[in-house]
């Protein structure tokens, strides 16, 4: 089946990252990357649209251009503290004379698990199967054919605040983009940079995001949590901007350049430069104490993704490790802070399951966009796992 | 161990130094001591164990039972990590004697976190934290200075004992025995303090009254003396007047609550607990509160010793009818009347406005004082964490 190319957006707090991808029935490539810093967003939220309009305008031109498409429908992204999930379960008695179940019973426990109870004021975004239970054997993956009185399924619902996805959405529409799906950022991520062997061996992703910190974790080829915290690498900065008493860009720079997680007991008494700029003199700043800042935070905020999972019941099943995504994955020495809180390995997530995205600076910043496009494809063919609430796929791309 | 427990009463060691006074009081006190000794370094603990006290390793993850190397944020990050064991330990408990030496890694820097965490649970905690000697260095000072505020904050009462004041001017002590022999002395005060207040005496000064004493008792000063022979009872009071931990008598002349103890053998006579007493009020100011216990014990056969917590900032608390302070004001945070004997209440007992330097409004939040806040277990997580935390920053 031959599918037309993909666009997906991301509007992400620091960056809005368009992706096209296109696919010749195998593996997809990513044939166009438009990145440009967002601005009026804070946390995930939009907060001035027209500013955040000029970056998605901006992002779909260079990804056009790059690519050689031009793009009027696209997938959208989304984050933020107000993303839960819920797990709702089905169940259905097994009615036919020999208890073996059939196709039509897991359709209906299907139907059945996916009718989730939310407050009126939010959204799903996509439900996610779980696994089955037969009779009172849980974990099961496929079903059909095996003899039971009882099926029961259980459906995650990805589910967000209405208005602020509209929000999002409207973004989108006023830079005249058709909107035909939106997706949580954490499940993107997931799609591009996690391989088949860690799913099933359960893995944690925490895509490090300037404004929020999206986490997923899989155990036994199952999503087990999903969350969003809305902290991220925006914090940091501010962190950094208020202990100095530097102006926010200073603090970014200062941030990128000698950051990093874990406080640096050899480094001794280091001491870096800021450097003068108009109406500031240069300054020294204590090595120690900035990286005592940001390790404050980023073990703080590792450690509500690990309380949230231990939670929901998932630390002790993800033997296959961490993962980390997004920009924030590149701050020094990340990795190692999130080995000690979470005691298994950890490393940056690259997008593996696309092309086309090595020459690219930085390639786990654009994992969520990357998985964006795969979440498109995957839908598209409608593979079942993932599947969308609103189905409306008309013609993609105009050539 | 139903003594034990019935007493409510702990003793908590923090870090290296912390650890082994809690050991030293133990060793001197015997059974029927509940210790519980917290440190980071796991090479002091194997031995704690076994001497029937319980360890508590702290940051085992982060630290591999290594130590901080003198590392205060290490040493409050490690306490973070395991304050759920350490809270395991405090079942039947309601006061908690903390012992730490101020300066080092563990002792500086997870017990601010440890006070404030036992606080935050209701229970009364009294601090004995040791300054390091002055020739230890500036640094170690500077730590220790940099953590008190921070202890003083959460603990009901905080006796801070300069090792310096522990001798005399002209000592030609030999540098690694002044260590030893400061330790001894203050393990003596607190064993003293210990026996006064569990073991059975004929006018006793039981663990109610401890507590009643530490929770509104701020800061105090501590001293100890000793004396035997004819007229012991003089001796004893005019060396505990001379103390140099009770600022050679200036401290109880201005308490405003002093608990005494008096332990002394079989041979203990009415007249020279008079004579103890008389010379006390005599000395301290007017409207002083003084509660008084004895210990009586063949082994202070023809001694008398004398330990003493001076309070100067003793305020009553509002049900107690016999409170001769004079401005008995009830504190900022009134406790209701409680039916209950025994009122533990979580939270905040002390007014916290001497000790809070850290008051964020809009602006500890930044750039997002105007977007809607995060938050996670009451905490808002846009102001830095540094500064919940409560992290001092090298500058």
């Amino acid at each position: 089946m031959a599918i037309p190319p993909i666009a997906a957006l991301e509007i992400g707090t620091s960056r809005t990252v368009v992706c096209v991808g296109e696919s010749d029935g195998g593996r997809i490539k990513i044939t166009g990357v438009g990145s440009y810093p967002t601005i009026g967003v804070r946390k995930g939220q939009m907060f001035d649209l027209v500013q955040a309009r000029t970056g998605v305008e901006t992002a779909v031109k260079l990804a056009e251009k790059q690519s050689d498409v031009s793009i009027w429908q696209v997938l959208m992204a989304l984050s933020g503290g107000h993303i839960l999930a819920t797990v709702n379960p089905g169940m259905v008695t097994i009615r036919s004379s020999d208890h073996v179940v059939s196709r039509d019973d897991i359709d209906e426990v299907t139907e059945n698990a996916k009718e989730v109870q939310i407050d009126p004021e939010r959204q799903v975004l996509h439900t996610i199967t779980q696994s089955f239970t037969v009779d009172d054997q849980p974990g099961i993956v496929k079903p059909e054919g095996m003899r039971c009185k009882m099926l029961t399924l259980n459906v995650m619902a990805v589910h967000g605040v209405k208005s602020r996805v509209e929000n999002a959405v409207n973004v989108a529409k006023s830079a005249e983009l058709e909107v035909t799906d939106v997706a949580f950022s954490g499940v993107c991520a997931a799609l591009a940079a996690l391989t088949a062997e860690q799913k099933r061996n359960g893995v944690v992703l925490i895509d490090l995001g300037g404004g929020t910190t999206n986490y997923i974790a899989y155990s036994n080829d199952v999503v087990a949590a999903v969350g969003s915290v809305g902290v991220g690498g925006d914090h940091v900065t501010n962190d950094i901007a208020l202990a100095f008493n530097i102006p926010l860009n200073r603090a970014e720079e200062l941030k990128r350049a000698e950051g990093a997680a874990l406080i640096d007991s050899e480094g001794g008494a280091r001491r870096v430069a800021l450097k003068a700029d108009v109406g500031f003199e240069e300054r020294m700043l204590n090595c120690k104490a900035l990286h005592t800042v940001i390790n404050a935070r980023m073990d703080e905020t590792l450690r509500v993704v690990r309380s949230r999972l231990h939670d929901a019941g998932v630390l002790p099943h993800v033997g296959g490790g961490v993962v980390l995504t997004g920009g924030g994955a590149y701050l020094r020495k990340v990795t190692e802070l999130a080995q000690r809180i979470f005691g298994v390995p950890c490393r940056i997530g690259m997008p593996v399951n696309v092309d086309g995205l090595d020459k690219v600076e930085q390639p786990a910043s654009l994992c969520t966009a990357a998985g964006l496009v795969l979440y498109g494809h995957m839908t598209y063919e409608d593979r079942g796992m993932l599947a969308p609430v609103k189905n409306i796929f008309k013609g993609w791309f105009r050539r | 161990m139903s003594q034990e427990q019935g007493s409510g009463l702990l003793l908590l060691g923090v870090g290296g130094g912390g650890c082994r006074l809690a050991a030293s009081v133990r060793s001197a006190y015997g059974e029927g001591l509940r210790v519980v000794c917290a440190d980071t370094d796991a090479q002091p603990l194997r031995p704690v164990a076994g001497a029937g006290m319980s360890a508590v390793l702290l940051g085992g993850s982060r630290l591999s039972g290594h130590g901080t190397g003198g590392d205060a944020i290490l040493g409050r990050l490690a306490a973070q990590d395991d304050l759920e064991t350490l809270r395991a330990q405090m079942q039947h408990v309601r006061t908690v004697v903390i012992l730490a030496s101020l300066g080092g890694g563990t002792g500086g820097g997870a017990t601010p976190e440890i006070v404030k965490a036992l606080h935050d649970m209701g229970m009364a905690t009294v601090c004995f934290v040791t300054r390091p000697f002055v020739f230890e260095g500036e640094a170690r000072a500077k730590s220790a200075d940099r953590v008190l505020p921070m202890i003083e904050e959460n603990a009901d009462s905080l006796i801070v004992i300069p090792q310096d004041d522990l001798f005399s001017d002209a000592r030609e002590d030999m540098l690694g025995d002044a260590i030893q022999v400061s330790e001894s002395l203050i393990s003596a005060g607190v064993t003293l303090l210990w026996r006064l207040v569990t073991k059975p005496g004929f006018i006793q000064l039981d663990p109610e009254r401890l507590h009643k004493m530490v929770l509104q008792g701020g800061n105090a000063r501590f001293g100890f003396a000793s004396a035997s022979g004819a007229d012991r009872a003089r001796h004893a009071v005019e060396a505990l007047k001379s103390c140099r931990l009770l600022r050679k008598g200036d401290s109880l002349s201005k308490a405003s609550a002093v608990m005494l103890g008096i332990l002394a053998g079989p041979d203990l006579r009415l007249s020279e607990i008079g004579e103890v007493m008389g010379a006390l009020r005599s000395h301290a100011p007017k409207g002083c509160l003084i509660e008084m216990g004895t210990v009586l014990d063949a082994q202070y056969e023809g001694r008398i010793e004398l330990v003493a917590l001076s309070f100067e900032s003793w305020v009553a608390a509002v049900s107690q009818s016999a409170t001769p302070a004079k401005d008995a004001a009830p504190p900022a945070a009134a406790e209701p009347p409680v039916a209950d004997a025994f009122p533990i209440q979580p939270g905040s007992r002390r007014s916290r406005a001497k000790g809070s330097k850290l008051s964020f409004g809009a602006t500890g939040r930044g750039k997002f004082r105007d977007v809607e806040p995060t938050l996670h277990e009451g905490q808002d997580l846009d102001v830095p964490t540094y500064i919940r935390r409560g992290i001092a920053l090298e500058r």
